[in-house]
């Protein structure tokens, strides 16, 4: 019977860290949302760029946005909210919208284009997939990655 | 009795003058100095605790926890590349850590159950090894046969990972999540919280029935295991519960650096963590939770002026740093020096008081004759 | 059928006592050269390879034997007399010998530190008995990162060394040429078809090696035997077991610094700084491969360990990449050596400790 109360335990503390480990993968999936002030076309009907949108995530401003302007943000997990600030034309008053969006899991760049979101658009046509490009730096002698020799082991910088 | 405390306190006493020599040279200020060691007391002190249980356990020096440090940077580079970021992104590195530290432990507790006696340089060996087959793994396997989405993190010829891998979205995560600004200097406050658990559960620990059975076992294997404590297993528990520890703390470690060496971090780490945990007066045999802080501050200490002090006297910036990594290995040399010359010291006496006893019996059974 | 079944047995039990490990790798090595011609490799180059690395380490293990004998196990410790032997390379250089001279003067001179130096690590060690190896190791470290210090701050003046700039600490690396670059291999240099032979490295080595075989039979050298496999009988027989520890250490650091030498002319350059760091490792395992244990070492074992030790770092990279365009060489290398020392340091010891 001990034995058995044994497995038991021990079978539900795994369970437990596997169900951590399920929510940190899904709270702490980082993406990088990018904001685009740009002109859309979409089935047929073209939503014009504003003439500034101010980007609030969290309360601090984060991208200021002229017509073709592209900012970005950092979010983590699936529900992203901002608030915008939309100046439409020059000299307009500006008007707040609180927005909040859910992300694609499987993303890890998304565009958001602002004038389509505003409108009122589906996800289809305002959200897209940004590919992160990481430019090719010069292959120096750090990047060459040999993994460090035992015998080149030199000082440390810091530990 | 004052002989052993002497020589206990002679290597922080060594360093405490080391430090004041080169503290007023260096030219650094006060709030600075602060900042650096409760900045390093965060960031390495849950590693170097890690090394108190096998000592409890009588393994020794544990060289081995390098293999946990290696188990902590695969969990946050796998984590780096499913792009988890922040607190949860450190969690998930930590349980997926977990089965490979507890992986190595097993398998390093087993060999040096096969070198009774010789733990130190075994262990000291096993970490190299156990890094070639890290190496085969981050080198070769991750990209090809290891799925890793993002070429940022891969190398240019397409398979095995950089040299740096950037944990700049977990950056100080943990450290900023609770900190508290006092008198100029940052303090990490859920940081020290982590560290004060481990601390309690160290305590704890050992006065449960399994920390009496390493204790026992560290004192005498032979008695302990006529006392049908199974020494093999507790030895091998001890080092598995080293390494695990050891793999969280290396997420601590490098949270706090903001990214990985990811062929140099664990080995340096290694190394260094037991140079800090003998200079704070603990030896082979005996470490306590006081030598772990102690040994942060003065290593540390050392550490950051060292540099500056040689430049000063010298000229050339290299001599410091030749000196701190110089100063890190002759503390361990002469702590091991001054454990084995102790050894023998008990050996001997105990020999020579038994000698003395035999003695004793003989004359008594002669006047009895 | 009595004899067949002895013969068998004895061919099990020797296969048993030659250990997995070792099986593994010497079957690898003779993979490796058996797979060289096939994929592209060029068989005589590499032999060529594998007998210049023979004769540049062949001292270097040959400096474990003398410690093994005497029970103070395998020398972590080597780095102390690669240092003396740097000490007389670099003042030999500084003291304006060229050529072939500056060679017999970098052993002249290596030879006085390598005698201080040895006495003081055997002084050391024999008051640490049973944890030779792990102090070795870190006396050997803490050498190491301090001769780092000194080659920075002593005053060498010699153009060929120090610093361009600065005119003062020397430089990383020292190129020999001009020096003693090729001084023991280009004596009686033997061509077989494309196969080099330094013979004269090859035979300074069989000179010290049939040297060291000479002493161990010698009474001061089965004194030395003795007290490695027998402490206590030595003890009872007479024996100063301290002085013979000390002999045999000063013996291992002076072969070190004679290895370094050797190995330098062999090579072209002297490394200074970190180089020497980590060099005890390759001669550990390389005379672990061959056959050693932590309390037994013979010439055998030296020979037959280093050819199988330079055997697979020469003949891993090129193998590998011209089969699988992959350098693994460096990785395979790292884990058969740690491998084999761990394997003989979970051997059951013969002498109890």
């Amino acid at each position: 019977m001990k034995e058995k109360r044994k497995l038991i335990f021990r079978a539900g503390a795994l369970l437990i860290v596997l169900l951590i480990a399920a929510a940190m993968m899904v709270i702490g999936r980082g993406h990088t949302v990018y904001f685009d002030n740009k002109t859309l076309e979409y089935e047929g009907q073209s939503y014009e760029a504003y003439h500034r949108v101010d980007v609030y995530v969290k309360g601090e401003r984060v991208a200021r946005l002229g017509k073709r302007d592209r900012g970005m943000a950092e979010a983590m997990g699936q529900k992203f909210s901002m608030t915008l600030t939309v100046t439409e034309e020059k000299g307009a008053e500006p008007e707040s919208y609180d927005v909040s969006l859910t992300l694609p899991y499987n993303m890890d760049g998304i565009l958001i284009n602002v004038p389509a979101l505003l409108n009122g658009l589906t996800a289809d046509a305002y959200l897209s997939e940004l590919e992160i490009v990481v430019p090719e730096e010069e292959t120096e002698e750090s990047q060459e990655g040999e993994g460090v020799d035992l015998m080149e082991e030199v000082a440390p910088a810091d530990i | 009795m004052k002989n052993s405390f002497l020589a206990k306190a002679s290597v922080p006493l060594m360093f405490i003058l080391i430090c004041a020599f080169c503290i007023p040279i260096a030219g650094l200020s006060p709030s600075y100095l602060a900042n650096e060691i409760v900045t390093r007391m965060g960031r390495n002190s849950f590693l170097i605790l890690s090394l108190l249980i096998p000592i409890m356990a009588g393994m020794g020096l544990n060289f081995g926890m390098t293999l946990g440090a290696m188990a902590g940077e695969i969990g946050l580079i796998l984590v780096s590349d499913w792009q988890i970021v922040g607190i949860p992104g450190m969690v998930l590195a930590a349980i997926i850590s977990i089965p490979i530290s507890v992986l190595l432990g097993v398998f390093c507790g087993k060999i040096l159950n096969q070198a009774k006696g010789r733990e130190m340089i075994t262990s000291y060996i096993m970490s190299f090894f156990i890094n070639g087959i890290y190496q085969l793994v981050v080198l070769y396997l991750m990209g090809s046969v290891i799925p890793i989405k993002h070429s940022s993190i891969k190398l240019p010829r397409g398979y095995g990972i950089r040299n740096t891998v950037s944990l700049l979205r977990m950056r100080q995560h943990l450290d900023n999540l609770i900190a508290i600004k006092a008198g100029g200097i940052k303090i990490p406050v859920l940081t020290f919280i982590i560290i004060g658990v481990l601390c309690v559960f160290i305590i704890w620990f050992r006065k449960t029935k399994l920390g009496q059975d390493m204790r026992a076992v560290g004192q005498d294997m032979e008695v302990a295991r006529d006392a049908g404590i199974n020494v093999e297993r507790t030895r091998i528990i001890s080092i598995v519960m080293s390494t695990v520890l050891a793999g969280i703390g290396m997420i601590i470690y490098l949270q706090n650096m903001g990214n990985i060496a990811t062929y140099s971090s664990h080995s340096q780490i290694g190394m260094f963590c037991i140079a800090a945990l003998l200079v704070g007066g603990a030896s082979v045999d005996r470490a306590s939770i006081g030598n772990v802080f102690l040994g942060v501050i003065l290593f540390h200490t050392m550490f950051i002026v060292a540099p500056r002090a040689g430049a000063y006297i010298t000229g050339d910036s290299m001599i410091g740093e030749y000196f701190r990594v110089f100063v890190s290995y002759a503390v361990i040399t002469v702590a091991l020096v001054m454990y084995e010359t102790s050894k023998r010291k008990a050996k001997s006496a105990a020999g020579e008081q038994l000698a003395r006893a035999q003695e004793e019996e003989e004359n008594a059974g002669k006047e009895q004759a | 059928m009595n004899e067949t079944v002895t013969i068998k047995d004895k061919f099990a039990a020797a296969l048993k006592e030659f250990g997995l490990p070792r099986l593994i790798i010497t079957g690898f090595l003779v993979l490796l050269l058996v797979m060289a011609p096939f994929v592209g490799a060029d068989l005589p180059t590499q032999i060529s390879n594998i007998i210049n690395r023979f004769s540049w380490n062949g001292i270097l293990v040959l400096a474990m034997v003398p410690m093994v004998h005497s029970g103070c196990g395998l020398n972590f410790g080597l780095p102390l007399g690669i240092i003396s032997g740097l000490l007389g390379a670099t003042l030999s250089i500084e003291l304006g010998f060229t050529g072939p001279v500056s060679f017999l003067m970098a052993v002249l001179i290596a030879t006085p530190f390598a005698l201080v130096f040895g006495s003081v690590y055997g002084w050391l060690l024999n008051k640490i008995k049973g944890g030779e190896m792990m102090i070795a190791t870190y006396v050997g470290f803490s050498s190491v990162s301090l001769m780092c210090m000194m080659w920075l701050i002593l005053p060498y003046h010699s153009p060929n060394m120090v610093w361009g700039l600065a005119g003062k600490g020397l430089r990383t690396t020292i190129s020999l040429e001009g020096y003693y670059d090729q001084a023991l291999a280009g004596i009686a240099r033997i061509t077989i078809g494309r196969i080099s032979i330094p013979t004269g490295t090859l035979l300074f080595f069989a000179l010290l090696a049939f040297g060291i075989w000479a002493f161990l039979h010698t009474k001061t050298g089965t004194a030395m035997t003795a007290v490695g496999s027998n402490p206590t009988f030595a003890k009872a027989a007479g024996i100063d077991v301290d002085r013979i520890r000390t002999l045999s250490v000063v013996m291992s650091t002076w072969l070190a610094a004679i290895g370094i030498l050797v190995y330098e002319q062999g090579f072209g350059f002297i490394q200074l700084y970190m180089a020497p760091f980590y060099m005890a490792l390759p001669a550990v395992s390389a005379i672990l491969i061959g056959g050693a244990t932590v309390n037994k070492a013979t010439i055998m074992n030296v020979i037959v360990g280093t050819i199988l030790f330079q055997g697979i770092v020469t003949m891993t990279p090129t193998v590998m990449n011209n089969m699988i365009h992959m350098d693994m060489s460096e990785v395979i290398r790292i884990i058969a050596s740690m491998g084999m020392i761990l394997f003989a340091l979970t051997r059951k010891t013969e002498a109890a400790r």
